[in-house]
């Protein structure tokens, strides 16, 4: 039972990292980033291509190595979430909102397959991994490395919350998620605003596939999808547009999975956690700690 | 005036199209014509299974470079002409209409069962032979088309072989695990009824499917690990295989861990880690690393596309070679003279043994025997030949 | 060929807040055109907006456009296609894309008429090909007694599905149909003794009458005449549906739920209509995909396909049937003809999504209201409601 417990809410910090960019755009333009998920792939992408380029890292050196390798690949994929906002999202945001999810499909696709041109369809093998021997604790094995990387996934989501909390611009962000106009009006360089969005929604996402790539050792151009779907769950589950709405949903769906595979099987789990999800939904339509706003009319 | 901008941008796009489909109009296969006869392959270049593809095309160009250094087949060069079937059913039955209209000889190709049971009323309606190198299910053969034939074991054929090992190796509880797509279901299947069969032989701890694709699959690995199996199979791939090892090692499982033929790569050791991996077994084929005096082949191979062959690689090769054979034998290209020069085929060398198909166009030695990592390859740990 | 209005559009509609239903809004719904932001904006603003007000005077390619018999040459291009581009494998595609129409117009009806967002549409997709497939290979039903089981088990479907989350908001309606979507193609993969499992079911037979035989195989340009008058049929009933009185409460509904309840409209019947239709129409699709395939298998009927169909909607222009119609053959066909390129397809596919929406975010052939009074042979019109309600079928378009 612990073990159940445990491998939802490690499995689920990894969906809530995720999700975290994946609401944190929502809530301020209302866009169904699809490509959020393969932008998570790009960060396990770079933080390889670093890692083989430096090559011969000692053991002892790893945990460093991974973290300096994780905050480059942050600030790559950060970038590359800016460039991709300006190309394919900003043109449309005066457009249908159908339309900018549309654009999403498409880079989703255009990134996964960039990156099977680039580094070829076949899985790599992250050259530096994490290791420890595990132990147990109340039934439940635990290994030092899920704890490093249950560790910085935390810092990472306080880091964001303080953050969103307590700084100008997170400030910002929150007004403009509120009301754009009026932010406008009180001089918010809204543009502005909408990039450093994207930027820290890309960056955790990259962190979230260095992370990957270190904990699970093996990455494909397509390691991105499956968990973008997740993700979005994960941000629905928990709210959309609601920060630690998208950490609680990350968790839960976690747990749902690790319950759901253990009692009924491991090909029902999808079926009964989007059962779960439906239900939830029908009788708490705006998610776990979504905000319950009314249909705009 | 804006609108002009627009409407020259529209062009521009319009313009885009039409390059990107004139590029694949010259890029794709040109039909078997005057000096040469096409081999037709389907194999997934894109989607989940995008990494076979080239394992695929890359066994059946080398077959083909060394039968046309030798002269070809009837005088003619042959030609490879590839199709993305994506492991899906519309992109295989696209790819395999479009294989007919290139007007191929014979199709090499075939990968996820799924996919390639919509292609085979195409390319019989084309009297088109299929020699099918990668597609193992046994619903191929059951509606006994005549232009069909199976070069890789079929399902039932690796259930047995993996039963009769697990007998051997005197194990009490064993744990299916399969990834939910045809291939892998189907031996897990086939070996869950042996297993069940088998009253008084090992039983059947848990069978276990996992989502494809995935990375973290720790919640199937608690399952397993709670129904505590001393024996795993994994009838799936190598990259969710590497993925499982590892993870089964992680949960504290100690007991022996086997893998079916999809799995059977080098990169499975490495995703599982060298030491979660050692002393792994695999149901296979034989492989050019398993038969002796064979790392002529793999050079050539490494040699020709500077890399290392991987899982279907020698089916392919295998498949362009019998494909030759039925041609030269029968003197033609038709199909049906080829289905039945390939029907009397008898004793041709293969990787997997000496070549006669059973009636129902499958081997008739499955050729399956077990493998073991050791170090970071797969030696034979035993032939299965009592 | 200027299309800019004699009158100046900007300064009216500044002061016109657009109309916009959730779904189709902008990011800033609940506030006027960002042209009010700044004046920076501005300029920006007029480029994205200048063109879309075409309709005030229209020119020859609008007129052209808007020509009600367009419809049959376009059916007159289908029906002489196969006999200019006569390879199995153009017939093929062209097959595929005819049914990908179909599935476009079914989607339309939910996503562009009623402006209920659904991720998961190739369920009833899979439900109509693996009911009909079932029925006809397992039990020998002839495949077309199999219809009226489809169009009963599509209606069940939309029903159990839509029952409980038509009221929810547009987003969370997302996810749940794309989980309804995984729900019904996981089922179908594990459901081995009915279902055939991952490899799904083959061997779906089709049916003659008299010398025709509609053997997708043997006859792939009989088949393909067959899903023609189908597919035109289904087509026409949608466009028929979408500007009869249901058509218009469904248009209503996407603008204004409130408004259109305050005017009598049942609004949750209505979207439950709209969500029938549509099942109905994607469950037919399916028996003809599964006579088409000869087999169905779980593979068919991802959430990719269900986002793709979604494109072609969008792509086309959400509402427009002729738009839909383009947008439905250029998906399908897209990939289906660079088949042989492996990798760069769907990079290339995906870089030409992007650069079509940018340059064309309200589709390629998107929808004119129909019903503004005075505007249908051009001119300058007054009045506000004109105003705000071309702006609102432009914006949502």
């Amino acid at each position: 039972m612990m073990q159940l417990i445990w491998s939802g809410l490690f499995v689920g910090s990894f969906y809530a990292l995720v999700a975290l960019g994946y609401s944190m755009v929502y809530g301020i333009i209302q866009l169904l980033n699809f490509a959020h998920g393969d932008i998570y792939m790009l960060g396990a992408f770079i933080g390889f291509a670093l890692l083989a380029a430096v090559g011969g890292i000692p053991a002892s050196m790893s945990i460093v190595a991974l973290l300096a390798v994780m905050l480059i690949a942050m600030v790559g994929t950060g970038m590359f979430g800016l460039v991709l906002e300006r190309v394919a999202y900003k043109p449309l945001r005066n457009s249908s909102r159908l339309a900018a999810l549309i654009t999403a499909v498409g880079a989703s696709f255009a990134i996964e397959y960039g990156m099977s041109l680039l580094a070829g369809p076949n899985p790599e093998v992250y050259p530096v991994q994490l290791s420890g021997e595990s132990f147990t604790v109340l039934g439940a094995r635990i290994s030092p490395q899920q704890i490093i990387l249950m560790v910085v996934a935390l810092l990472l989501m306080g880091g964001l919350t303080y953050y969103v909390q307590r700084t100008r611009s997170g400030r910002a962000m929150r007004a403009i998620a509120m009301d754009p106009r009026a932010c406008l009006y009180m001089g918010v360089n809204v543009d502005k605003v909408i990039s450093l969005t994207f930027f820290i929604g890309s960056a955790l996402a990259g962190a979230a596939g260095v992370m990957a790539g270190a904990y699970y050792g093996s990455i494909t151009f397509l390691m991105g999808f499956i968990i973008g779907l997740k993700a979005f769950t994960a941000a629905v589950i928990g709210g959309i547009g609601s920060i630690p709405g998208a950490m609680l949903g990350g968790l839960t769906l976690g747990l749902l999975e690790s319950f759901g595979a253990y009692f009924l099987g491991g090909q029902w789990r999808d079926v009964f956690t989007f059962g779960v999800l439906i239900l939830l939904l029908t009788f708490r339509p705006t998610g776990l700690l979504g905000e319950r706003v009314t249909e705009r009319v | 005036m804006k609108l002009h901008v627009r409407l020259v941008a529209a062009a521009a796009a319009v313009g885009l199209v039409g390059a990107a489909l004139a590029g694949c109009g010259s890029s794709g296969g040109s039909s078997s014509s005057g000096d040469n006869i096409t081999l037709g392959m389907v194999t997934p270049l894109t989607g989940s299974s995008a990494a076979i593809g080239p394992y695929m095309q890359n066994g059946a160009q080398l077959a083909i470079n060394e039968i046309n250094a030798k002269g070809g087949v009837l005088g003619k060069q042959l030609k490879l002409d590839v199709q993305d079937g994506a492991c899906d059913a519309k992109s295989a039955t696209t790819a395999a209409n479009k294989l007919v209209s290139d007007k191929v000889a014979i199709s090499v190709g075939g990968y996820c069962s799924g996919a390639t049971l919509p292609t085979l009323p195409i390319f019989n309606n084309a009297d088109i032979p299929m020699i099918i190198p990668a597609a193992n299910s046994d619903e191929l053969v059951q509606q006994k088309l005549p232009l069909v034939f199976l070069i890789n074991g079929t399902g039932t054929q690796q259930a047995n072989a993996a039963m009769k090992f697990i007998k051997k190796e005197g194990v009490k509880n064993v744990a299916l695990m399969d990834d939910n797509t045809s291939y892998s279901v189907n031996i897990a299947d086939l070996t869950e009824k042996l297993l069940k069969a088998d009253s008084s032989g090992p039983k059947m701890a848990i069978h276990e499917h996992v989502t494809a694709g995935e990375s973290d699959y720790s919640s199937n690995v608690n399952s397993v690990v709670k129904a505590n199996p001393d024996f795993v199979y994994w009838t799936g791939y190598y990259q969710e295989g590497g993925l499982i090892i590892k993870q089964l090692r992680q949960a504290g499982y100690t007991g022996k861990v086997m893998v079916a033929d999809g799995s059977v790569d080098a990169k499975l050791i490495a995703i599982a880690g060298n030491d979660n991996a050692q002393g792994v077994f695999a149901t296979m084929t034989q492989t050019p690393d398993t038969i002796p005096g064979s790392e002529d082949w793999i050079a050539r191979y490494k040699k020709a596309f500077n890399a290392d062959p991987g899982p279907y690689s020698t089916q392919a090769y295998d498949a362009v070679r019998v494909a030759a054979e039925g041609m030269t034998n029968a003197k033609s290209t038709d199909g049906k003279k080829v289905a039945t020069a390939l029907e009397a085929i008898d004793g041709m060398t293969l990787f997997s043994g000496p070549l006669k198909f059973t009636a129902d166009h499958t081997l008739s030695a499955g050729g399956f025997l077990i493998l073991v990592v050791n170090g970071d390859k797969f030696d034979v740990q035993d032939q299965l030949q009592d | 060929m200027s299309t800019e209005s004699p009158q100046s559009p900007k300064r009216s509609k500044r002061s016109k807040p657009a109309k916009d239903s959730a779904l189709a809004s902008g990011p800033y719904a609940e506030v006027d055109p960002p042209s009010t932001w700044a004046v920076a904006a501005e300029t920006e603003y007029d480029k994205q907006r200048a063109p879309k007000v075409s309709y005030r005077q229209d020119s020859l390619a609008t007129r052209l456009l808007n020509n009600r018999q367009l419809g049959w040459v376009g059916f007159a291009v289908a029906v002489i296609a196969p006999l200019i581009f006569v390879s199995t494998f153009a017939v093929g595609v062209m097959t595929n894309a005819m049914i990908f129409v179909m599935l476009a117009a079914g989607l339309n009806i939910v996503v562009g008429y009623c402006g209920l967002l659904d991720l998961g549409y190739a369920a009833f997709y899979a439900i109509g090909a693996y009911t009909s497939g079932v029925l006809a290979t397992k039990l020998g039903w002839p495949i077309l007694l199999t219809i009226p089981a489809v169009v009963v088990g599509a209606i069940l479907a939309a029903l159990i599905i839509g029952g409980p989350t038509l009221r929810l908001r547009s987003d969370y309606l997302a996810i749940v149909t794309l989980g309804f979507g995984e729900i019904v193609r996981i089922t179908a993969n594990n459901l081995t003794p009915i279902t055939g499992g991952p490899s799904g079911i083959y061997g779906i037979p089709s049916f003659s009458i008299g010398p025709l035989d509609f053997n997708p195989v043997k006859n792939p340009h009989t088949f393909y005449y067959l899903v023609l008058v189908v597919v035109a049929l289904a087509v026409l009933a949608t466009s028929r549906l979408g500007r009869g009185r249901l058509g218009r409460a469904w248009r209503f509904v996407r603008e204004d739920e409130d408004a259109a309840e305050a005017m009598g409209i049942r609004t949750y019947q209505t979207k439950m209509a709209a969500y029938i239709a549509g099942a109905i129409i994607g469950g037919l699709a399916g028996v003809l995909w599964g006579m088409k395939q000869t087999a169905v298998s779980p593979t068919d009927f991802t959430f990719l396909y269900s986002a793709l169909i979604l494109m072609a909607v969008v792509l086309g222009g959400m509402g427009s049937v002729p738009g839909i119609v383009i947008g439905a053959i250029v998906i399908s066909a897209l990939p289906d003809l660079m088949t042989g390129i492996g990798a760069w397809r769907y990079f290339i596919f995906g870089v030409l999504l992007i650069v079509a929406m940018v340059f064309r975010p309200q589709g390629v052939w998107p929808y004119k209201a129909r019903e503004r009074p005075g505007t249908r042979r051009g001119g300058p019109t007054e009045g506000p409601y004109d105003e705000s309600s071309g702006t609102s079928a432009e914006v949502t378009a």
